[in-house]
């Protein structure tokens, strides 16, 4: 029956092609709406999931990694302390300006990190930048995606930060901003006098845990021990991070209903062109009727017919989307295979509801057509 | 399912050989209450195996309405069809269907070829729709394309066909099946007198020698012909005529 049903789609070149097109523009604009969104949600938690903090101590106030309060640094020997922890170190952030080159200032959030162990760092170091790269008074690590706003920055720039002289020292990748800034590692010294946070207080107490130990039975035992603290996971600051940004920006229903207008459109197209062939072929689904073909046989080499649309369709659209994702290596697109997964499923019900009026339509034909010369 | 109960007696078989489609009091009326139009007059009708049964008629006088009834692709609004010993009116459609790709085959003035399909698939159709292996209804729908002489036009499209060519094609996918009962609706009609020709010889050869009749509404008088029976439908009412006219046209 496939092959019946791709043999008949041969015939009608023009309307099957429109209807391939269908497919492969709406299958396109899913995995590349469906992505753009995974990649600014994954810009959004870029700070949680970037360094090697297992469980984050902060305040009660702090929304996300960019609402932050203070705690006072008594919270860190109480976490010190903690059952299941292994090691814990303060950082603090605040929002800065750094001066380019050209003299524009660029909006920064300043990241401190305590040495020596430098804890909180972002996980991945490039061009040979070592964690001890970050020691001593006036340094920087400037993200790799950055540098070229700066200069680009070579190591041993100076860079001028609210203020203050740095001299660019490393760089980091992996911690790519969602908003209008770029982040900047720097040690806790520098970070408290850029952000203004005073040596009493740290925006949070990093923990890492003790090999083997739960995150999150030590994050319930710390939240025991400093009940006036928020603690997160880095799962739950992840979740917390998008979660806010969801709520307080448009990006998660533009890019949603753009996927799912892909789909309606795709549908759209795909349903219209089956019924017009359907419509076209009023008088072969009858001769089939009439020779003997039930309606079952009817549903399935429409179902066929439009399972070999999704096949080709959706195969050419993930194809197409995976050639633009590649040389658009900048954009903020991801595409795990659970994504390519989903828009797969999506395309094939977008395939499988338009050939509900197609199958509709062929159902109510009466075979006694074909003795109507 | 099929009701296997005695064949209406006054339509069973005689010396012309066993009944292989038989309509008893069956009709046709389209519409209901004061707009009611009854186009088929309740008729008895019966094909048996071996004969070519042509039916005739001006046009509206109800003559595709009782090929079509007949096919079993139109219900009666009255009466009953038998197939063999089967009592089919009433069935559901499906097993209809399953009825028609078993036991019937059908020609149509139009010929109705899957444009996209080469004439060894439009002929492999009805064996695709049972389940066929594909070895197997390879063979029979070249078989079949051999009698009807097309077997080196296997591969070639219906639009790369004469339109004689196209009707042959069309009786090599009515009779793959072996079927016991053969409709043609105006199977000449769009067809020139040598094609027309050939197409009569093969649908009176289909009968030959095989447990199958042949049922034929036309308008074309070379289809007398190869009557064994000729039935006349006029403003709904059914009668045959009295004697048949085979060879006379």
């Amino acid at each position: 029956m496939l092959r019946t049903a791709g043999k008949l789609l041969l015939d009608q070149p023009s309307k099957s092609l429109g209807t391939l097109l269908g497919v492969v523009v709406s299958t396109f604009l899913m995995a590349q709406q469906v992505s753009t969104l995974l990649g600014i949600l994954g810009r959004v938690s870029a700070f949680a999931d970037g360094t090697d903090v297992d469980v984050w101590v902060t305040s009660a106030t702090t929304e996300d990694t960019d609402i932050t309060g203070t705690v006072p640094m008594t919270y860190l020997a109480m976490a010190a302390s903690t059952d299941g922890v292994e090691r814990v170190s303060p950082l603090v952030q605040g929002m800065s300006r750094a001066t380019r080159p050209d003299g524009v200032r660029e909006l920064v959030k300043v990241v401190g990190v305590e040495a020596p162990q430098f804890f909180g760092l972002a996980r991945s170091l490039v061009d040979g930048t070592q964690p001890s790269d970050l020691a001593g008074p006036g340094r920087v690590f400037v993200s790799a995606a950055d540098r070229p706003l700066y200069g680009p920055a070579l190591r041993g720039d100076r860079l001028e930060v609210g203020g203050r002289t740095l001299v660019v020292s490393g760089f980091f990748d992996g911690i790519d901003p969602h908003g209008n800034y770029s982040y900047l590692f720097t040690n806790l010294a520098d970070a408290r006098a850029l952000a203004d946070v005073p040596t009493e207080r740290a925006t949070f107490i990093t923990v890492r845990v003790e090999p083997g130990r739960d995150p999150n039975s030590v994050a319930s035992s710390l939240r025991a021990r400093i009940p006036d603290a928020r603690i997160m996971t880095s799962a739950e600051l992840r979740h917390a991070e998008v979660t806010h940004f969801m709520q307080r920006t448009p990006v998660g229903i533009v890019f949603g209903m753009g996927a799912v207008v892909a789909a309606l459109v795709g549908s759209l197209i795909v349903g219209v062109t089956m019924f017009s062939s359907v419509v076209d072929r009023t008088r072969d689904f009858g001769t089939l009727l009439a020779i003997g073909a039930t309606r079952r046989d009817l549903f399935a080499l429409l179902l066929a017919q439009a399972m070999v649309f999704f096949v080709f369709g959706s195969s050419i659209g993930l194809g197409a989307f995976g050639l633009v994702k590649h040389y658009a290596s900048s954009a903020p697109m991801l595409a795990p295979p659970w994504m390519l997964a989903l828009v797969a499923v999506g395309s094939l019900v977008s395939c499988l509801l338009a050939s509900v009026a197609a199958i509709r339509r062929v159902l109510s034909i009466d075979p006694a057509i074909v003795f109507k010369g | 399912m099929p009701e296997n109960n005695p064949m209406p007696e006054n339509l069973d078989s005689d010396a012309g050989g066993s009944a292989l489609l038989v309509g008893r009091g069956i009709s046709r009326t389209y519409g209901a209450g004061e707009l009611a139009v009854r186009v088929l007059q309740p008729a008895d009708i019966s094909v048996r195996s071996g004969e070519v049964v042509v039916i005739v008629g001006p046009s509206g006088s109800g003559k595709t309405t009782l090929l079509s009834i007949l096919g079993l692709v139109l219900s009666p609004s009255e009466g009953e069809v038998w197939l063999g010993p089967t009592r089919v009116s009433g069935l559901e459609r499906d097993a209809l269907a399953r009825i028609r790709l078993r036991s019937m085959g059908f020609v149509f003035q139009q010929f109705n070829l899957m444009q996209g399909l080469t004439a060894l698939e439009n002929v492999e159709l009805p064996l695709v729709l049972s389940g066929t292996e594909r070895k197997h209804r390879r063979e029979r729908a070249l078989s079949a394309l051999a009698q009807v002489g097309l077997a080196e036009r296997a591969e070639h499209k219906p639009r790369q066909l004469s339109g004689g060519q196209q009707q042959r094609v069309t009786i090599a996918r009515a009779v793959v099946t072996n079927p016991s009962v053969v409709l043609c609706d105006e199977p000449t009609a769009s067809l020139d007198g040598a094609s027309g020709k050939l197409v009569l010889d093969l649908l009176r050869k289909s009968v030959t020698g095989a447990e199958r009749a042949v049922l034929v509404v036309t308008h074309d008088e070379r289809v007398l012909r190869i009557a064994d029976r000729v039935i006349e439908v006029a403003e709904g009412h059914v009668r045959e005529r009295s004697s048949a006219l085979k060879g006379a046209a």
